[in-house]
């Protein structure tokens, strides 16, 4: 018997460089495993904060502005001194919208230092919720599901804006006040998603039965381009209004199908498609849609519109075509900015607890006029309770009531 | 089983043995001293890929079995992973069972459930399986998330964290022990299952089913048993994701999980448990190299990390059609060469080329 080769090409040497070359494909991947992961820097009197964002997932349409907003409030700060002569260094990745990145990340940054933490989505602030309370680190998310803010299920989870629930409460209580003759017939096109299903789930359904609103949900499959189906659903539904617990691209798409199936309803958006975006996505069918908007965006003009748009204007970025969700993402890391600054200026030490202590001192916060002022309490972290309501005329949302409280589910 | 080079049997017991040369037990003797002491060393960032990555081990075994030992595609391996996490979930928060005790029945019922729908495999093959497995893949998702009573719906499920001897295993450090032994006892599991009459039975059926069936296996039973294996294993590692994590939300168990579990073995080597580990590994670490990458040029080469995150998801699909045009046998092969490389070394002797140069 003689020696066996388990392939029989190619000269020696040849053959020799061609494993190398193909080992150091592995290899190189594998190479970065080994280093990395250094220890958290010596304090350089820089805080540290950690932030996910969505820059390329199936939310990165508004996701990108905030990230904007997140990103130029820190620039923002380290400019005017920092807070209590401390900068802001931010640490954040892009996370796809995938839980197990947002974790990967979420672990990275702590490990760093990071002492509270700016999230984005339901699914990964839900899956992240025990670990936050454990390791004592404030959460911001961008969900705004009902019961995040709830301390006593998410102590250190934070909501800057009206959770969507209270959105779709103050949707309902427009539709019902303003109405007429009648049963209003409510279809809720939402997300298939955590996100999407929050506002109905979490007391919307009911709120719905007792203003007597006859409501029935309609899911939006991820990545559908036609929502035909859904629509002659709604038109035989007998539906005046539809509701959008989506983003904007889905909400657009949904908003030019109907106008071409010539469907005559009012159309609604929760949070996350009040914004320009759908405005330019969808053209002329965006005319009259009303929205459930927290945040202002930046035309509105108000003192916290005006450093945004002073502080865009001195870097080489432009307002144009920054979106509500960039206010949003200011504001709400401005918020938490705030907290820190408290802490500080008692002289007390940074850590999640003396954050959380401060944050829940905020009574009738003033937000710069972009939402309503925000309250803390030890047993709520619902920030905010009320919004406007804007409305699209000519093109641009324009505030079609004033700051209107949610109503009591 | 194949054959390596410059290796000869005189008996058929080292013939059978899972390594029987020293120079393997010595390897396998160094890597299992860098798992006892990488806890040691890591900070928890990387104590947390290591878990993931122990899972998805799991869990790519399982599936390897499946398409890569025995033929038969599938698309639900994601579907399969949230009816173990489920189960588990339940059990442990509604009727109290212990967590192991509770991810061994998860698994059980995940096997009884991935055979269900493996009946399909009777009939149909290649793409008509994946697309029927790709059914599976679509009930299950809608069950997760509109069987409210059961599942919580579209809600997160909370579950406690596992407890031995009194000990909240809540840590990435303490999870990790499970994570690991329960990899290894997968990976030994499917290694003797490989070189059993049903190992050689599921290798037959995917070769050539009829000629199986000729020599007298039950193709039908072979393949049911196939998915039944390989659903108690993706099972298993959905349970240990309920437990590592705390929560069950169905986001983490969609297409894409079962997609990424295909990538995972094909990158990593089909038919191939060494494969599996290496692809699962691959498939976890990337994005999250790629990540580290990103933020090492952040301040260097902000334009460069700032592109980056959109350039992952190419990276990703280059990474998979480099391995398939250039190594389609996976990274299992790649390290096959470099052993058999430096088993033969300094020879690179090849049959009928002696001497000729």
């Amino acid at each position: 018997m003689t020696r066996k080769t388990a392939d029989g090409t190619g000269s020696g040497s040849r053959r020799i460089a061609g494993v190398l070359a193909r080992t150091a494909l592995a290899a190189g991947v594998f190479g970065w495993v080994g280093c990395g992961g250094g220890d958290p820097e010596p304090g350089d009197g820089a805080i540290k904060v950690g932030a996910i964002f969505d820059l390329t997932g199936p939310t990165a349409d508004v996701g990108t502005d905030y990230a904007d907003g997140v990103r130029g409030f820190a620039d923002w700060i380290n400019r005017q001194g920092g807070i209590e002569g401390r900068p802001i260094d931010l640490l954040y990745q892009d996370y796809g919208y995938q839980v197990d990145r947002a974790e990967q990340l979420y672990t990275r940054f702590v490990g760093e230092g990071a002492v509270i933490f700016m999230g984005w989505g339901t699914g990964d602030t839900e899956a992240l919720r025990l670990r936050i309370a454990e390791d004592e680190i404030p959460f911001s998310s961008a969900s705004l599901s009902h019961r995040l803010g709830d301390p006593g299920e998410a102590p250190y989870n934070f909501l800057l804006a009206t959770t969507y629930s209270d959105q779709f409460r103050i949707a309902l209580e427009w539709i019902a006040a303003n109405h007429g003759e009648g049963t209003p017939v409510v279809a809720l096109m939402h997300n298939a998603s955590p996100f999407g299903l929050s506002p109905a789930r979490q007391g919307g359904v009911e709120f719905a039965e007792a203003r007597g609103l006859d409501l029935t949900l309609y899911e939006m499959p991820r990545g559908a381009v036609d929502y035909t189906a859904e629509f002659s659903r709604i038109r035989q539904s007998g539906a005046q209004y539809v509701v959008f617990q989506n983003t904007s691209g889905p909400a657009a798409v949904a908003l030019s199908n109907a106008r071409s199936l010539g469907l005559e309803v009012t159309f609604f958006c929760l949070n996350w498609c009040s914004n320009a975006q759908v405005v330019l996505l969808a053209g002329d069918a965006a005319e009259g849609l009303m929205g459930t908007m927290p945040y202002a965006p930046l035309s509105v003009d108000v003192p916290g519109t005006r450093v945004i748009r002073e502080y865009l204007e001195s870097t080489d970025g432009s307002a144009a075509g920054k979106t509500n969700a960039y206010t949003q993402g200011w504001w709400t890391f401005a918020a938490f900015a705030e907290g820190m600054r408290r802490v500080l200026a008692a002289g007390g030490e940074l850590t999640g607890a003396n954050i959380r202590a401060a944050l829940e001192t905020f009574t009738d916060h003033d937000m710069g006029g972009v939402t309503v002022p925000v309250t803390f309490t030890p047993t709520d972290h619902r920030g905010s309770k009320g919004l406007r309501i804007f409305r699209v005329e000519g093109g641009t949302w324009v505030p079609f009531t004033d700051f209107v409280q949610a109503p009591a589910p | 089983m194949s054959l390596e080079c410059g290796v000869f049997h005189t008996r058929y017991e080292a013939d059978m043995g899972l390594r029987p040369r020293p120079v393997q037990r010595i390897r396998l003797g160094v890597f299992a001293l860098f798992v006892l002491l990488f806890p040691f060393v890591a900070g928890p960032y990387w104590l947390n890929l290591a878990n993931q990555v122990a899972i998805a081990t799991v869990g790519a075994i399982g599936l390897n079995l499946l398409v890569g030992s025995t033929g038969q595609i599938s698309l639900g391996h994601g579907a399969f992973m949230a009816i173990g996490a489920y189960t588990s979930g339940l059990l442990t928060l509604h009727l109290g069972v212990p967590w192991g005790a509770s991810i061994f029945a998860a698994a059980l019922v995940t096997a009884a459930v991935g055979a269900f729908f493996g009946l399909p495999s009777l009939r149909l093959k290649g793409l008509y399986l994946a697309i029927a497995t790709l059914a599976a893949q679509e009930i299950v998702e809608w069950g997760m998330t509109n069987w409210t009573a059961v599942t919580g719906g579209a809600e997160a499920i909370v579950v406690p964290a596992p407890v031995l001897f009194g000990v909240r295993l809540n840590s990435d450090f303490a999870f990790y022990w499970i994570a690991v032994l329960t990899a290894g006892g997968a990976a030994l599991f499917a290694a003797n299952l490989l070189r059993s009459r049903v190992g050689r039975a599921f290798e037959a059926v995917r070769d050539q089913d009829i000629a199986a069936s000729v020599i007298g296996v039950d193709v039908f039973r072979t393949k049911l048993l196939a998915f039944a294996t390989s659903s108690f294993l993706a099972g298993l590692a959905g349970a240990m994701i309920a437990f590592h994590r705390n929560i069950i939300t169905w986001e983490r168990f969609t297409l894409s999980t079962s997609i990424l579990f295909l990538a995972m073995i094909i990158v990593g080597g089909l038919g191939s448990i060494r494969g599996s580990f290496l692809g699962a590994a691959l498939i976890t670490l990337l994005p999250a190299m790629i990540d580290n990458l990103g933020r090492s040029i952040q301040d260097t080469a902000p334009q460069i990390a700032a592109v980056l995150p959109y350039a992952q998801q190419a990276v990703f699909g280059i990474v998979i059609i480099l391995f398939l045009i250039f190594e389609p046998r996976g990274l299992s092969r790649l390290w096959g060469n470099v052993k058999d490389y430096f088993h033969v070394w300094p020879f690179a002797y090849r049959r009928g080329e002696s001497g000729a140069r």
